[in-house]
């Protein structure tokens, strides 16, 4: 009988120990910049830090395995990482592209096989632009 | 207070505490809560906002409506306090409710209530309690009372208990229309020979049921016949629109469907919302471990009921009580659901069934076996028990993960209102939703990267 109490007993008492006494540490992450929220789908945060002063045409650096890069501005970080809301996102919140860097991103789009954010960024497209990639270089 | 007692009542603290703290660290939730904060706004007071959908739409709970006003207008501008505060005091009350429904005396007792703690929290239909808010967890309102009304049927016989029990019904059912299944625990109860709520009470509270089933399915029906909502069907989801073009709009076997899978969801957590997800990844040869521990842990827990319901040798008592409340709570539920299958239509009756857990473990342990039949047991348990504890342990991974989804939603706030048309024109309410929208914003929830990759594929999350 203890052996049948002990199997019915321990099992849960971890599981409700762990459940509730290390809960906090389920809630553990780390801060991040306004590339890498912009590469992990962090909506929340990207709006967060812009409205905190971050600056959305800046360059970060990006941690190790977010994307094959060292460093990116939000928006190569949201079309590296194939988000083409992040991209709408960060157009809406301050983000700017001349002809260049239009050119750049959109070749940048093409090379990932996103054709969501391909579509997105023509929508934001100059009106000069022109779709040829020829002799542009794209982060990754 | 016996130690037994104690020390579980003690895990019952931890594990509230814990689940309250997942609820405080996410925020107010956007889809199907803002729109009712808007309107608290715009209503005059609580009485309007009471009568405010009543005959309007498809549903009639005008209490929810009403609670939701005022709380809002008690908060003072503390929205977020107001509405988690309500949230965090009743997944308190139902925990406590809950625990004080097992008599702990010995240590034996003290495992089975733990290991109906664990299914408690850990059994899929507890998610639809704690993971959403509209800004008011109704299904968890009702469960509350629904346990309220179990706990009046064991006290002693007087006219204040009738009286509760009645207002606990005309709550429940005015909060949503699995209210009913306070009638149908009170009288469960009576019929299992408790005697706490009286015939006359009885009488009362069905004089109140027919008169709610006038009200929601004659006054009311052509909004009842207008419900669409999206449903499983064996290995696929269907919208509304597609259940009424292959189905029809009235009773079909669709109907018996919603009702037999939500039986089943609750006593082997399959299938999920119609859907079965468990033989769907099986036939792709790509079932995450989630799936086998959610399965395995549920069919043990059912098969180990049936022994001990099989077995056991009074027909009435607490165990036979505990059997035949959840029976007629599980078909009642079930057979609320004929339209469309929701876990957390099954909300409550995820709380009986954790409830004949507890009656089913302690008749194993307490009775003599054989010594093979006492390992085969020993063995059920320490399996069972462990995925329970890993369902449990689990909650809090998916209350973290809704946090993100949630705040990730208040980020296209207002262009997406806008795109939807649903943007206030007032410039106070635009000024109300932009608050919460900054608070919800303001706070600090976990981005998925940080967290361990096993994570998604040992604990539950959404199938859909």
């Amino acid at each position: 009988m203890r052996l049948r109490v002990a199997c019915a007993a321990v099992p849960a008492l971890i599981g409700l120990v762990v459940a509730g006494a290390a809960a906090p540490l389920f809630w553990r992450g780390g801060s991040l910049n306004l590339a890498e929220a912009a590469a992990l789908r962090d909506a929340g945060e990207a709006v967060r830090l812009i409205a905190s002063g971050a600056d959305p045409n800046a360059t970060y650096p990006l941690r190790p395995g977010i994307l094959a890069a060292e460093s990116l501005t939000p928006l190569e970080a949201a079309v590296g990482a194939r988000r083409a809301e992040m991209v709408e996102l960060l157009m809406l919140h301050g983000a700017k592209v001349d002809l260049a860097g239009w050119r750049r991103l959109n070749c940048f789009a093409q090379k990932t096989g996103a054709t969501d954010v391909v579509t997105t960024l023509d929508h934001f497209a100059p009106a000069t632009a022109r779709a040829s990639c020829e002799g542009i270089s794209t982060p990754f | 207070m016996p130690a037994p007692r104690l020390t579980v009542y003690a895990c019952a603290a931890v594990l509230a505490a814990a689940v309250s703290y997942g609820l405080l660290r996410m925020p107010l939730q956007l889809h199907d809560a803002v729109e009712e904060i808007m309107a608290a706004d715009r209503s005059p007071g609580v009485w309007a906002s009471f009568t405010s959908t009543i005959g309007e739409t498809a549903y009639f709970r005008p209490l929810r409506i009403a609670e939701t006003k005022l709380l809002f207008d008690l908060s003072g501008g503390h929205y977020f306090a107001a509405y988690k505060t309500f949230h965090i005091a009743l997944l308190v009350a139902a925990f406590a409710l809950f625990v004080a429904l097992l008599p702990i005396e010995t240590w034996t007792d003290a495992a089975a209530a733990l290991f109906a703690l664990t299914v408690f929290a850990g059994l899929h239909t507890f998610l639809g309690l704690v993971r959403e808010a509209f800004p008011i967890n109704h299904f968890l309102q009702v469960a509350v009372l629904v346990l309220v009304a179990v706990h009046l049927s064991r006290a002693r016989p007087r006219t204040a208990v009738d009286v509760a029990a009645n207002i606990a019904f005309v709550l429940a059912c005015l909060t949503l229309e699995s209210g009913v299944l306070v009638w149908v625990a009170a009288v469960a109860s009576r019929l299992a020979g408790r005697r706490g709520i009286s015939d006359r009470g009885l009488v009362a509270m069905t004089a109140l049921l027919a008169a709610y089933g006038v009200v929601r399915f004659m006054v009311l029906a052509p909004h009842v016949q207008a419900m669409a909502n999206a449903s499983g069907y064996f290995f696929e989801r269907l919208e509304g629109p597609e259940i009424r073009a292959r189905f029809g709009a009235g009773l079909s076997r669709f109907s018996v469907y919603n009702v037999l899978a939500s039986i089943a969801t609750v006593l082997f957590s399959e299938p999920r919302g119609g859907v079965f997800v468990f033989f769907r990844a099986l036939s792709l040869a790509a079932v995450p471990p989630r799936m086998w521990i959610n399965i395995v842990s549920s069919t043990l827990t059912t098969l180990l009921i049936g022994v001990a319901v099989s077995r056991r040798t009074e027909r009435r008592g607490p165990f036979g009580s505990a059997v035949l409340i959840f029976a007629a709570v599980l078909v009642a539920s079930a057979a609320a659901s004929f339209a469309y299958a929701k876990d957390e239509i099954m909300s409550a009756a995820g709380v009986f069934y954790a409830l004949v857990a507890f009656w089913a473990v302690r008749e194993l342990l307490a009775r003599n076996l054989h010594r093979a039949a006492a390992a085969l047991v020993s063995v059920l348990l320490l399996v069972a028990g462990s995925g329970w504890a890993i369902r449990t342990i689990g909650v809090a991974h998916v209350l973290r993960t809704q946090a993100f989804t949630v705040r990730n939603d208040w980020a296209e706030i207002p262009e997406a209102m806008e795109k939807r048309g649903t943007w206030p024109t007032e410039p106070s309410t635009q000024q109300l939703v932009l608050r919460l929208r900054d608070g919800a914003l303001r706070m600090p929830v976990v981005n998925p990267w940080f967290i361990p990759r096993w994570a998604d594929r040992v604990f539950d999350g959404d199938y859909f």
